[in-house]
């Protein structure tokens, strides 16, 4: 097997500013590499960060979310296993659907576009965006924010799919299968599953299209899970199988993998162990300053529009308070177009900064069963659930 | 002329993102990213043995862990993934993640 050091001549990464500098004249200092930010553009991809390159894991800049729906070439990536796949054949891809069902059947994509087709945009976030905030430190990706976007998904209704392959009467647990494949056979094979209520909920699709084309490779083609409100984990890419069963389907990816602490905040005093845990589900709600961005330099007396996003974990949201001040005052913002309740919603708020000095912007959202955004990051050891108001420094000259 | 020859693999690897085959074979393929280790007693081992399931940048892009958190993060890769590793190999391994990528305690 190939190390990573054998394909160092083959190397092509694009190395963030002052790294590519010192690299190119030799003289890049001991550890610099571990804190820059590195920039690959991978197929059908344009230039994200690299947290890995194989399996790959590509972070979205935040400049990217102006955009009220993520471009699929900007979408971020996460992979757990290195052989995942590079070339699908659609004469011979079958999604099997079978276990506890009447029948089992091998739907090819001209079955699966048969069935009614459901479009709907949806937040994807990872389950560990955000971990590189967590104090203390926690292992895992360490991804800022850009481990979420928002798209519009198309596809056929798991429900639809699954009352043609009949459920039968014992049915608990559904799980869910990709092409992806352990490296050694000792790797537990990437598989989660779905209580059978949640999988044959209305808005629980398999997307063959993201913006309206054929799902990227990377994230997940030729179709995926949707399970929109839902961390990402559960939206298996690249989706082969599909099992359903009568007893509940705790493999590694869903146990010990992916829990958080079984309370309401899903949260455990800083270093500690939650005595019980249970699958990661719901996104908390979140929102962002996009624009201006971080440490962006502004002209007093001169009108910005202060711009940002929020969602929540399938519920619409009710408003949106920003402050400019470091949390001292609040007002509410304008919101965007709403694109329905598992998108994130733009909004709005106009500011015409008097004085120079140093501002700290903040955002705080609301959804509509009056769930909202802790001012401290609450803390758990795997790194999930991040949701506290973010700060946003900009300097006014 | 060595430059010119890695731009063209470049452009070929990232063009190589097409459907073909009467528009149902779809392939792509992978940039090759290097990843470089820090200098230190122990890395010869962690690059052969860290290697063989995923890329190193596993590894660079932990933040500053403590040794307890290297253990547990050994003991995931041999216990749970299988990582064919010997006692004293995972003791070398962890001696120097904790030196190298570690938080000094
Ligand atoms: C048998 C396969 C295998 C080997 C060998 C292996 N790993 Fe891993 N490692 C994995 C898998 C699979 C993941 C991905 C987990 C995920 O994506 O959630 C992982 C993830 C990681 C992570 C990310 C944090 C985490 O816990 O997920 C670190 C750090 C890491 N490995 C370090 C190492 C080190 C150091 C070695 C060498 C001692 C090593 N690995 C060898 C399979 C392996």
């Amino acid at each position: 097997m190939m190390s990573d050091q054998d394909l160092s001549r083959r190397t092509f990464l694009k190395v963030a500013g002052v790294t590519a500098a010192l690299a190119a004249s030799g003289g890049v200092p001991e550890g610099l590499f571990a804190s820059e930010k590195r920039f690959a553009r991978f197929p059908e991809k344009t230039d994200l960060i690299v947290l890995t390159s194989r399996p790959p894991q590509l972070e979205t800049p935040m400049s990217h979310f102006r955009d009220l729906i993520t471009p699929n070439e900007s979408l971020f990536v996460r992979w757990h296993l290195a052989n995942i796949p590079t070339s699908v054949d659609l004469n011979t891809w079958r999604l099997k659907v079978g276990g506890n069902t009447e029948k089992e059947l091998q739907l090819s994509m001209e079955d699966l576009r048969k069935f009614e087709k459901v479009t709907y945009t949806a937040v994807i976030q990872c389950s560990g965006n955000s971990r590189s905030f967590f104090e203390p430190r926690v292992a895992g990706g360490q991804w800022e924010h850009g481990a979420m976007g928002n798209v519009t998904w198309s596809g056929a209704r798991m429900k639809d799919i699954l009352s043609m392959a009949g459920i039968k009467a014992g049915s608990v647990d559904v799980s869910f299968d990709g092409l992806d494949r352990p490296p050694l056979p000792t790797v537990p094979d990437f598989i989660k599953s779905l209580a059978i209520d949640k999988a044959t909920e209305d808005d629980i699709i398999i997307a063959y299209e993201m913006n309206g084309v054929p799902l990227t490779m990377l994230n997940g083609f030729p179709a995926r899970l949707i399970v929109p409100g839902w961390y990402a984990t559960y939206w298996v890419k690249a989706l082969s199988e599909i099992v359903v069963h009568t007893k509940t389907y705790e493999e590694f990816w869903m146990k010990p993998a992916y829990r958080i602490p079984d309370n309401a905040c899903g949260c455990v005093p800083p270093g500690t162990t939650p005595k019980k845990t249970v699958p990661i589900h719901r996104m908390t709600t979140r929102s962002f300053v996009i624009a201006p961005a971080e440490k962006a330099e502004l002209k007093k007396n001169v009108p910005v529009e202060i711009m940002g996003i929020a969602f929540s974990g399938g519920y619409s949201i009710r408003d949106v308070i920003v402050s400019v001040d470091a949390g001292k005052s609040w007002r509410e913002a304008s919101l965007g177009d709403d694109k329905g309740r598992y998108s994130w919603r733009q909004w709005f708020f106009p500011w015409r900064p008097q004085k120079p000095g140093t501002y700290t912007l903040m955002a705080k959202a609301t959804n509509s069963i009056g769930e909202s955004q802790p001012f401290e990051g609450l803390w758990n050891p795997a790194g999930y659930l991040w949701n506290k108001v973010e700060k946003t420094p900009v300097t006014v000259r | 002329m060595k430059s010119i020859f890695a731009l063209v693999v470049i452009i070929l690897a990232i063009s190589f993102e097409s459907v073909g085959a009467g528009d149902n074979l779809k392939t792509i393929s992978l940039p090759q990213v290097n990843v470089e280790l820090r200098e230190g007693d122990g890395k010869a081992k962690t690059v052969t043995l860290c290697a063989v399931c995923h890329s190193l940048d596993y590894i660079t892009t932990q933040p500053a862990l403590t040794r307890a958190q290297w253990t547990g993060t050994m003991n995931k890769m041999i216990k749970v993934m299988g990582a064919p590793i010997s006692e004293e190999d995972a003791g070398i391994i962890t001696g120097y993640l904790t030196k190298q990528y570690g938080s000094g305690n």
